[in-house]
Order: structure tokens, then sequence, then C-alpha cells
């Protein structure tokens, strides 16, 4: 790799004098300093900050929402750099197309890629970091910057005894130029990656004092709730503007896109001033649809339209006149909330003819572009300042909650935070799709020789594209980008990435069946959608794993043989089922009153089984018991991936026991967390962990700990009960 | 109207509407953040406060209903500004994900080892159910408890690979 060296670096003149050596890596393709000497300014994306005061400090392209980056992606770093993570300062990246996730084209934290997408990136920037101070230490020294050696933040002398810190170097460091590759550590000689070390950001949310979007604080704040229609799509016509303006604290008042808008001097104001709004709606077009006629739509359309062919080998229709038995399952999923703890909220300031968006979101681009469509201000004039996110889960990839509080600061002088109630959150969110399963198998003897697995649902993409396709293109003119939108979902694969939300999980069926038939029926009730941790697989896991229980039923076969001999091309499938098995003494008999259940499921490159000990208690389900193995490739931090594959656990066992978001007439009737329940602590199952140990590059375990629980559950309870229930959420 | 409160250990008077939440006076007019706002119903214990000694969810006190109480938020949880021991065990376990639940964690399990200092497994979990946490760390809290049940006064922080 040779780095193209624009310019020496300058000394600032700022107030600290500090002199800074800054790496970018575009893509990881050069490396260079931030200083533009054009404008004898810094340019913003800048991954990598050393100060002559020793400062070390690392922008973060990757949110943190819980999921760990702020550690993980740190620990890369400090480990090339051989200085311990905690001595890393994490500033979270303005937007800019540098920090982009290149699997995506976009500045998304989504997918469960951040650690894939940064592993080799973010050690090569350390690496190059570390090579030029020893370069630079070496030319002091003038010696040989092979024999020289880093510890904790020093360049050591080859005589071991003198030393130069870093901060003494930065100056000199920048003027050393890399030649060639910068070889990676190896393995046997990381000090930080692979092993528990503490979580950078858990002080600060031991504290109370890491901030999230709901804590932003600036000079003269109001506060701004958002009254939307009640039915999505809906538009308010007419309100009782001088009533409301009339109440204590009420500012401002006036009708948005998105609803009626209150502005208050405090947060109470603006409520109790909502609770006295009466609004006039045009529900022309406004969704009206039930939760039955959803799924009625679903089953006329799957009837009347096979669908897209997703994957085909063989022919599964004649394995089916072959067959001595066929099985067929329909399984319905419902739509899910996300119901992040901290709810949607975002602070807007408009001033000097630009924006400044603070909020926690999951794609600060996007974000950016929401802004610039609710304004007439373009998207170069809009900043965003990503916070801590209390939750993110794929809530917060959809903008709209930027988009509310950018159209209401447009109106105002001052900044002013929006904050969304829990009722609002859980009715007005963007939702993980309802979907519809049909499934065919043909058994010969206990041999599977056909699957067939027809997907009914919307596509997530069509939903996400409107502001998704812009912000690719953000120097596009505004009247665009409804066009850029549609255009990007015509050239899917080409714009924008084919679609796999509705079908990912299912095409991958790993197990070996000479006919396979995959095919996905669109079809869209017109609910607003989204990302939901796992999405796709979350249903697919589902589907394709409870089938595999009916058809091992059907056969007379132990679940787990059944799945094993289908499974020789896939050995780290086959490992993790072994250890489960294996850990949850699968073949035992269960404790009385229990029962056992597996699934395997493969999501964002990871491969994880799972046993669930259930049983049925004064009339509920009660979980005792997660046995899960994981394969995730290289583990960076085993603590973090144990957290990750548990959270994952819980917020399946969630969806599979309570989940559910229902219409009456286009209303959401769900709406705070009794009648949208999470998981408490005196329900959850004891979970054991086990990672595999793998030199294999480094894959997602945000989400991977979801799909295969949901199934494990159900088929742990029709082990018990003898009766199988093909929709969710399980009842007891 | 105006009321006044003991916010760790220091006095604040308020002028807020009589019926406005503990948690909004908390949070915006004396301007403690860590104090979070997630249902607003007393359903999730985000907003968990100690109000004389006893906790209690913000969201769900109107400010006239606590005038003159001494309230204990994050912030104040520990007096000499170090870390509480609560903290201490939240950090050594890697407790937090998100993190936005965990303000109302601490103080819940906060005020059950002020009763009872030695609480079993059945007694963390009865204290601590009511409080939601997304994120699913219900496990690591349960560690960091019991790592600090008992052995207040001579805690240990727990080593590397704890
Ligand atoms: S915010 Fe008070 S209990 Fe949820
Ligand atoms: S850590 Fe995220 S809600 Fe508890």
């Amino acid at each position: 790799m040779t780095m193209n060296r624009r310019d020496f670096l300058k000394v600032s003149t700022g107030a600290s004098g500090s002199l800074i050596l800054a790496v970018s890596i575009p893509g990881c393709a050069s490396v260079q300093t931030g200083y533009q000497p054009e404008t004898g300014e810094w340019k913003p994306d800048i991954w990598l900050e050393l100060t002559r005061d020793d400062e070390i400090i690392f922008t973060l392209a990757r949110v943190e929402m819980g999921q760990g980056t702020y550690t993980g992606l740190t620990t890369l770093v400090a480990e090339e750099l051989d200085v311990e993570p905690g001595k890393i300062k994490v500033k979270f990246a303005p937007v800019a197309p540098e920090y982009r996730n290149p699997l995506f084209g976009l500045q998304l934290t989504g997918g469960s890629t951040s650690l894939a997408s940064s592993w080799e990136p973010l050690r090569v920037a350390g690496a190059q970091a570390r090579q030029m101070l020893i370069m630079a230490a070496a030319r002091v020294w003038e010696v040989d910057a092979d024999q020289c050696t880093t510890q904790d933040g020093r360049v050591v002398h080859p005589n071991g005894v003198d030393s130069l810190r870093y901060g003494q170097l930065v100056e000199l460091a920048d003027r050393e130029v890399i030649r060639g590759k910068v070889p990676l550590k190896p393995r046997s000689e990381w000090k930080y990656i692979g092993r528990k070390g503490g979580k950078l950001d858990a002080r600060a949310k031991a504290t109370g004092t890491a901030v999230y979007g709901m804590d932003v604080e600036l000079p003269g704040m109001v506060y701004a709730v958002m009254t939307r229609s009640p039915r999505y799509g809906g538009k308010a016509s007419r309100f009782n503007r001088d009533e409301v303006l009339g109440m204590p604290g009420v500012t401002d008042a006036f009708i948005t896109e998105r609803g009626v808008a209150l502005v208050a001097q405090r947060y109470w104001q603006a409520r109790k001033a909502q609770q006295k709004l009466q609004v006039e709606w045009d529900f022309s077009e406004a969704l009206d649809t039930d939760t039955e006629a959803v799924f009625e739509g679903y089953r006329k359309a799957a009837s009347e339209n096979s669908g897209v062919k997703e994957r085909s080998e063989g022919n599964v229709d004649k394995a089916a006149d072959r067959a001595k038995q066929v099985v067929e399952a329909e399984y319905e999923q419902p739509y899910l909330a996300h119901a992040t703890m901290e709810p949607m909220n975002a602070t807007a300031w408009y001033r000097d003819g630009g924006m400044d968006v603070w909020a926690p979101t999951q794609a600060p681009d996007l974000g950016r572009i929401a802004a610039a469509r609710h304004t007439d201000l373009s998207p170069g004039k809009i900043n965003i300042h990503t916070t801590f996110l209390g939750g993110g889960f794929g809530r917060r990839l959809t903008q709209d909650y930027i988009e509310e509080a950018a159209a209401v600061a447009y109106q105002l002088k001052v900044p002013v935070k929006l904050i969304w109630s829990r009722e609002e959150d859980t009715r007005h969110g963007f939702l993980r799709p309802a979907m519809l399963h049909r499934m065919k198998g043909s058994l010969n003897d206990g041999e599977l020789t056909g699957w067939h697995h027809q997907i009914v649902g919307p596509q997530v993409l069509d939903w996400y594209v409107r502001n998704a396709a812009p912000a690719q293109y953000p120097w596009a003119p505004k009247f665009l980008y409804d066009t850029l939108g549609r255009v990007g979902l015509m050239a899917e694969g080409i714009a924008t990435p084919k679609d796999i939300s509705a079908i990912e999980g299912a095409i991958e069926y790993p197990y070996q069946v000479p006919n396979v038939s995959v095919r996905h029926t669109h079809t869209d009730p017109g609910v607003p959608i989204t990302w939901w941790r796992s999405v796709g697989y979350s249903h697919n896991g589902f589907a394709v794993e409870t089938f595999m229980d009916e058809l091992a039923h059907e056969s007379g076969e132990d679940p787990l043989q059944f799945r094993l001999k289908m499974l020789d091309g896939e050995p780290r499938h086959r490992e993790v089922l072994e250890r489960a098995a294996r850990l949850a003494d699968w073949g035992q008999p269960a404790p009385e009153g229990r029962a056992r259940g597996l699934a395997l499921f493969k999501s964002f490159g990871t491969y994880v089984a799972q046993v669930v000990e259930a049983g049925i208690e004064n009339g509920e389900i009660r979980v005792y018991k997660v046995i899960c193995s994981v394969d995730c490739g290289q583990v960076v931090n085993p603590r973090i991936v144990e957290d990750q594959i548990e959270g994952g656990i819980l917020f399946g066992l969630t969806a599979a026991l309570y989940g559910e978001i229902n219409f009456d007439n286009g209303e959401i009737r769900q709406s705070n967390f009794h009648d949208y329940r999470l998981m408490q602590m005196h329900q959850t199952p004891e979970v054991v962990v086990d990672i595999v140990d793998s030199e294999a590059d480094p894959t997602g375990v945000g989400e991977p700990g979801v799909p295969p629980v949901i199934p494990a559950l159900g088929n742990a309870l029709f082990a018990l009960t003898g009766k199988r229930q093909r929709r969710l959420p399980l009842t007891a | 109207m105006a009321f006044s409160l003991t916010i760790n250990g220091q006095r604040h008077t308020v002028d807020v509407d009589s019926d406005t939440p503990l948690l909004w006076v908390i949070r915006d007019e004396v301007g403690l953040k860590g104090t979070k706002f997630g249902c607003g119903a007393g359903l999730c214990g985000a907003c968990t406060v100690h109000v004389n000694g006893q906790p209690a969810r913000s969201c769900s006190t109107p400010v006239a209903s606590v005038d003159g109480a001494s309230v204990t938020t994050i912030e104040g949880l520990s007096e000499d500004g170090q870390l509480h021991p609560l903290q201490q065990a939240w950090i050594d376990q890697g407790v937090p994900q998100c993190g936005y639940c965990q303000s109302g964690q601490i103080m819940t399990a906060a005020h059950l080892l002020n009763n009872n200092p030695s609480p079993s497994r059945q007694d963390i979990v009865t204290a601590m159910t009511g409080n939601l946490c997304r994120c699913g760390t219900y496990s690591r809290i349960v560690a960091a408890v019991e790592a600090v049940a008992g052995s207040v006064g001579h805690y240990q922080p727990a080593g590397e690979d704890a």
C-alpha cells in the first residue's frame, strides 16, 4: 500500500497549539493527512488523530446502540497501535462519504456488519499510524526502524531502554512515507483482540453521564410534540389552534406533513396542550386495514401468484408426485414494533441559513436527506450530530423523527427538542413486516426429497429507498429525490442492492435436499415497515426450522439426527448443532414437565444452533434454559459476543411469547409496555453461550441470536404438548 | 407554582405546573439527565429515583406530591464523587448494552441493598423484575448485584475475566 502524502502536517493555531497527525482511510485505498492546504482547515473525515499531548482520538463511524461498536472497533485500532483500548477517546462521526458503510454505500449501522466491514481497514489504519511513529523514532535515533518496537503508546529503542512517547513523535511521523504494505500483527501477538476487555462506555452508562438524543440540551431550547394521524397516511386539515395556543407555555402550533406540531416552553406543557387538541383529519389516503385483512390478502396473493423464483434446484413438483408423503404447513407472523428503550426523539436548530440536528440515528446521512426534504435547505447545509442510541434494532434506520424535528425547527428561531411518548412510539413506528409462509415437504421413507417455501409479504427496501437513494447522491437536486427513490427500486441490484429482506435465510436453506424451491410473492398492504433486529431471518428462521421439525416428526425421526444427516457438506452448521446438542444433553429426557426443542440457523454470516428447554406453568409458557452455540469467526471481545447473543435470544423470546402489533381499521391497538410486553427478569431463562474458537474473518453478532430461538421454543412446546403452533406469538 | 426539593443534597426551587412529573423537573429544570424517560406510565423503571429513601417512578410522580422531599438520582448515588460499589460492579461486569435503562436499574438495586445487604438470587429478581431492559442485560445485572451483595464495605472489583 502506498501512501499518497498530500502535504506535510501544519501546526494548528488553536488555543491548545497541539499538533495533530490525522490519518484517513477512504475505503483503505490510501492514507492522507486530514489537513487541507488549500483552506488551512481540517477535513472532518478523520479516523484517527494523535496529538502532541498523547491524546488518541478515534472517530467511530458506526453508531453505538448497545451492540458494542464503541468498544469493539476501538479495540481493533488499539491493537495495531499498541495502546490500551481505554486510552483512546472515541468520538461519533459526522456525515461524510468516507464514513459510509462500504457494504451499503451509505453511512448506516445495521445488518450486523460493523465489525466485519471494519476488521481489515481499522487494523490497517492503526498499523499504518504505528509504522509512521516507528519510522520517525528510528530517524531520531538513527537506527533501523525494523529494530524498533512499540509498547503502550511508546516507541522503544532497539537497546530496549530508551523510548519516545507517541506524542513526542507525531510531528515527525507525519513526514514519514510508507511504501508497500504494513504488516498486521500476527494473531499470536494480540493483546486485546479475543480477550474479555472492559466496555469503554460502561462507566458513562453506569453513572448516567452518557448523552443520548433525549439528553441534548441547548440554550433557549423549547419542546415539541407531534400529534400524528391515528391511521397511517392521514393528513391534518384543521385544528383548534386558538385554544391550544392559549394554553400555558405554548408558543407555536402548526400543521406539518406529519401532523400537528405543538411547541411549548416545557415538555409537560406541550403534552398538556396536546390533551386539549382537536384535529380534523383527512383520511382519504389513510390506512384502513385490519390485521385479519392483511393475512387474508396474503393468502389470496399466495394462491393467485406463486411469486418470483428466488432459488430453484431439481423439480419440487415431481418430487411431490413421487413422494410417499407430502407435508404442508402455513405459518403466520405478526407485525412487530422495536420498542427501543429510548423513545424516538430529535433536536434541531435552524440558524444562519443552516441546520444542526442532534439525534440517536443509525443512519446520519439519511437523516440529513430527511431534514433536507422537510425544509428548503440543501443537504450540505445540514449537520447531523449523532448521540448514543438507547437501542436501535433497525428502527432508527428510518428517519421520520428527524423529518419532524427538522420541519418544526425550520419554523422557529430557537432550538427545539421533539419527543415521542411511548404510546406514540408504539403506534406510529415502522414495523417488522407481518409475513405468511407456505411450506411443502416431500418425504420418502424418512428422506426429504423436496423442499418448497413460498414467502408472502412486502419488501423493506420499498419503504426505505425513499431516503436511501438520495443519500447516495447527496449532490442531486431535491426535486429528484422521489425519482431517485423510484429508480433505486427499478434498478435494484444496480443503483441499490437487491432487496433480500423478505427472503434472507430462506434462500440459504442449508440442508442437502435434491429438489428445492424458494419463491417470493410480493404483496404490500401499505403498512409502514422497516428493518428489525434480523428482519427476514427472523420470520424465515421460524418457518424453515419449524417446518424441519414437522418433517422430522412426520418421518418419525429425532429432530437432531434428521438435520445432521442432511448437513454433510456444511461443517460449520454441523459443528454448532452438535455442540449445542451435546451441551444440552440432547437425547436425555428433560426434567419433569419440561421439553426441549432445537433450531439451527445461519444469519449475517454467523452460525447459530440453540436448544430451548421450556414448560408451561400456571397457564404461561416458561422458558428455563437456552443453550446456544455460535460460530462468528474470530472473536474480538468475547464478553460483547456473549451479550449480543444473549440479548438477541431475549429479543427473540420476547417476540415469540408476546410480540404482536395489530390493526383495527388502520389504527394500532397496542400502546405501551402493558400491552406490548417485554420479557422481564423473572421470566428470563438461564442462557449459555458457547463460542466456537475460529480464525475465520469475524462476522456479525448483533442479530444472529434472534432467529433460531423462536422456532426452538415452538419446537420445544410441540415436544411438550404434541400441539403444533403455526402462528406467532406462541400461546400456552 | 413554586416547589422546593432537595436533590442530591442540594436545595432547588422550581416553578412549574403542579402536575409536572418529577422526571421532567429533574431532567429539564434541574438539568440532571441521568434519569431516563422510557414509558411515562410507571411500566419500565427507567426513571427510577429515590424519594426520601424509597424508590419511585419519577415519570408518574407529580412534583406537588413530593414538595419538600429529598430526592436522590443516579448522579447523587455516591456521595464523595467516588463510584458507588454497584456502579463499579456494573463496569466490571460490563452490564450496559445501550445503557438507557441502567440508571433505573442501578437505583432499584441500590435501594435493594440498602434494605437487604445480602439478598438471595430470588430477592434480587423480585426487586429488579419491574425494571425492563430491551437489550436483555438481566443476567449481567444479577451478576453485578451479587458481586456487591454482602460485600458492601469490603468490595473487591472482579478480575478481568470475571
Ligand atoms: S419512564 Fe417511568 S416507569 Fe417508565
Ligand atoms: S441496556 Fe439497553 S435497555 Fe437496558
